[in-house]
């Protein structure tokens, strides 16, 4: 049996195989440099966020003595605390409650509109069908920037100044999404909604109990893609919101930083930064996952 | 599909002749599940375009109606001398500087990581993976206020550790280094995870051949590696281009601008123009974001024309 298939296999692939084999097993001097790269590198990329943990820790007095370490001396929670009480001139846990709604309902929203249009342009038929969805995704791919400007005006005209659906509603608009769908919804055997149509399926019975469990997955990508998007969405709150109560942390952040200099500041300022870069880290840690493979998913495709 | 569409169809419809209504049916059996998008894509995606080329050519407050004036808004930017011709230029070059150091490093700092991440024999990849993929779900403010403290020039973490007084985000070339470190901090995970599932998709028998043949890991690397992954590559490329034409918050959040004005890119003056706290000029901001816009159009025609050519 083993004597078969040794002699079965090509000559050229038997010695290299064996070569490989045995680079796994050794560690070659080059691993150890590839190690040394990577690890000091991560130690360069993960440093900052420790630092600014550390520093939101520090009380004032240890800024004004001017030492400098990098762990606080003495670990206190004051500029937690002053946050909490100086809600009104600092509303950071506002911020990211608006920051939470806003993205919150983007991501659930998005779902729910991609799935449904996905539908639509995969599997109903009508005249122009492809044509139609072709066009949009052309259009899809004029510049944003130009779109800025009268996007504030219909938004303004809307009543939405300063309002969640600013922030909501035109990124549901997105036709790359669509596509997404449309491409993974390719891959579900037309037979079954035939077949459920012969029993008399309505097209929403079919859309509802067999494309929407078989499309999961890549929901779940554009549900996160949509959640991460929307809360780091910087521009376009900055330009929508100027009441400092209802804008999200982003445009938080910005006049906070702007108003917040010198030592003093310099604790709570960090506070805040760690408080807005929580709720995304926690998604990824949760949902890794899916993050590393919706990329695959959407480079793929389009690439 | 058509015919077996119509069988169901006729089930509703009495008469045998066509009417408008039959016709119409699948269109309007399909509209409640286009419409949600369709309708919002309209509002804030085609009426947006059209409205944005018209003001361009127009002056306009934001508030009252715009008024005509032709190539007037063009004709201002690209006159020397005036307001606006300086601001626009002087913006334009350092987007291009931004563009042109921000791009490679965003491309090849990845590449080479996904290189090493892919060795034989390596443990760890994931996690190592993971920590350079973090920053880039960092929102730009907040990354830009992480590292705006580490470069602090009175309590940063890299003048007081290496007791250096460096004035990291008020003097050039720091000010620029800075808005590149954040940005290749951020910007390198997406492009890692997608070279490192494309590496993994190259045949390893041509590896296998390659070193049979004798070639070494530089050469193994220009000619297989690289075109194997072309496709990646180039939508990466493009993708990472447009963006850094779209810079914005780096440079807002670590410089403002500064200093004297020289990290002061096009979208500052774009949305300071068309937003600011006095009257606003958003048909002259129009204008120069339909000349940002041409230069994006045209490296997305680009990488249509290359795509399809490779399909």
């Amino acid at each position: 049996m083993s004597a078969t298939t040794s002699s079965a296999r090509p000559q050229v692939a038997s010695p290299t195989a064996g070569v490989s084999e045995n680079k796994a097993r050794v560690v070659t001097p080059s691993l150890i440099a590839v190690y040394a790269i990577l690890v000091v590198l991560c130690i360069v990329w993960i440093v900052p966020v420790i630092y600014t943990i550390s520093t939101s820790f520090k009380s004032v007095q240890e800024f004004m003595t001017g030492a400098f370490n990098f762990f606080p001396a003495k670990w206190v929670g004051d500029n937690y605390m002053r946050l909490l009480e100086s809600s009104a001139s600092y509303p950071v846990f506002s911020w990211l409650k608006n920051s939470l709604i806003i993205s919150i309902i983007s991501a659930f929203l998005s779902v729910c509109v991609v799935a449904l249009a996905g539908f639509g342009y995969s599997r109903l038929e009508f005249k122009g069908r492809d044509t139609l969805f072709f066009v949009l995704l052309l259009i899809s791919m004029f510049p944003t920037v130009v779109n800025i400007i009268p996007q504030y005006r219909i938004v303004a005209t809307l009543g939405w100044v300063n309002s969640y659906w600013a922030c909501i509603i035109p990124g549901l608009g997105n036709v790359a999404n669509i596509f997404l769908v449309r491409n993974f919804m390719k891959g579900i055997p037309k037979e079954l909604d035939e077949a459920a149509k012969i029993d008399g399926a309505s097209d929403f019975r079919i859309f509802r109990s067999i494309i929407l469990p078989a499309i999961r997955p890549i929901l779940i990508v554009i549900f996160l893609f949509s959640f991460t998007g929307a809360w780091n969405d910087f521009l376009w709150p900055t330009i929508v919101f100027n009441d400092i109560n209802k804008m999200p942390v982003t445009a938080g952040l910005q006049l906070l930083s702007s108003q917040m200099q010198g030592y003093s500041n310099m604790g709570t300022l960090m506070a805040s930064t760690c408080l807005a870069i929580i709720p995304t880290l926690l998604l990824f840690l949760f949902a890794q996952k899916y993050f590393l493979q919706s990329l695959n998913i959407t480079s793929g495709l389009k690439g | 599909m058509g015919i077996i569409n119509e069988s169901v169809t006729a089930d509703h419809v009495a008469g045998k002749r066509k009417t408008l209504d039959e016709r119409l049916h699948p269109f309007m059996h399909a509209f409640p599940y286009i419409a949600p998008h369709l309708i919002i894509f309209a509002v804030f995606g085609i009426i947006p375009i059209v409205f944005g080329l018209y003001i361009s050519f127009t002056r306009w407050n934001l508030i009252g109606s715009p008024k005509w004036a032709g190539l007037d808004n063009f004709r201002l930017i690209m006159t020397p001398g005036t307001y606006f011709n300086k601001v626009f230029f002087k913006d334009l070059w350092n987007t291009l500087l931004f563009v042109v150091i921000n791009v490679p490093l965003c491309i090849v700092v990845p590449l080479l990581l996904a290189v090493l991440l892919n060795k034989k024999g390596l443990k760890g990849a994931g996690l190592f993976q993971a920590i350079l993929y973090i920053p880039g779900l960092i929102s730009v403010a907040a990354g830009a206020l992480v590292w705006k403290m580490v470069f602090n020039s009175q309590y940063g973490m890299i003048n007081t550790t290496f007791h250096l007084q460096v004035n990291w985000l008020g003097e050039q070339p720091w000010a620029w280094i800075t808005i590149f470190v954040l940005s290749l901090w951020a910007g390198i995970g997406g492009n890692l995870v997608i070279y490192r599932s494309a590496l993994s998709g190259v045949d390893q028998n041509l590896y296998e051949a390659a070193q049979v043949d004798g070639a070494g890991p530089v050469r193994i690397f220009f000619s297989i590696t690289l075109p194997e992954i072309r496709l990646p590559l180039f939508y990466t490329t493009i993708m990472t281009t447009v963006g850094a034409f779209n810079v914005w918050g780096q440079p807002l959040m670590m410089t403002n601008g500064g200093p004297a004005q020289s990290t002061q890119v096009l979208l500052m003056d774009i949305k300071n123009l068309a937003f600011p706290a006095g009257p606003s000029a958003a048909g002259m901001a129009s204008a120069m974001a339909l000349l940002l816009g041409i230069i994006l159009m045209i490296l997305s025609i680009i990488q249509i024309v290359f795509m399809n050519k490779e399909d």
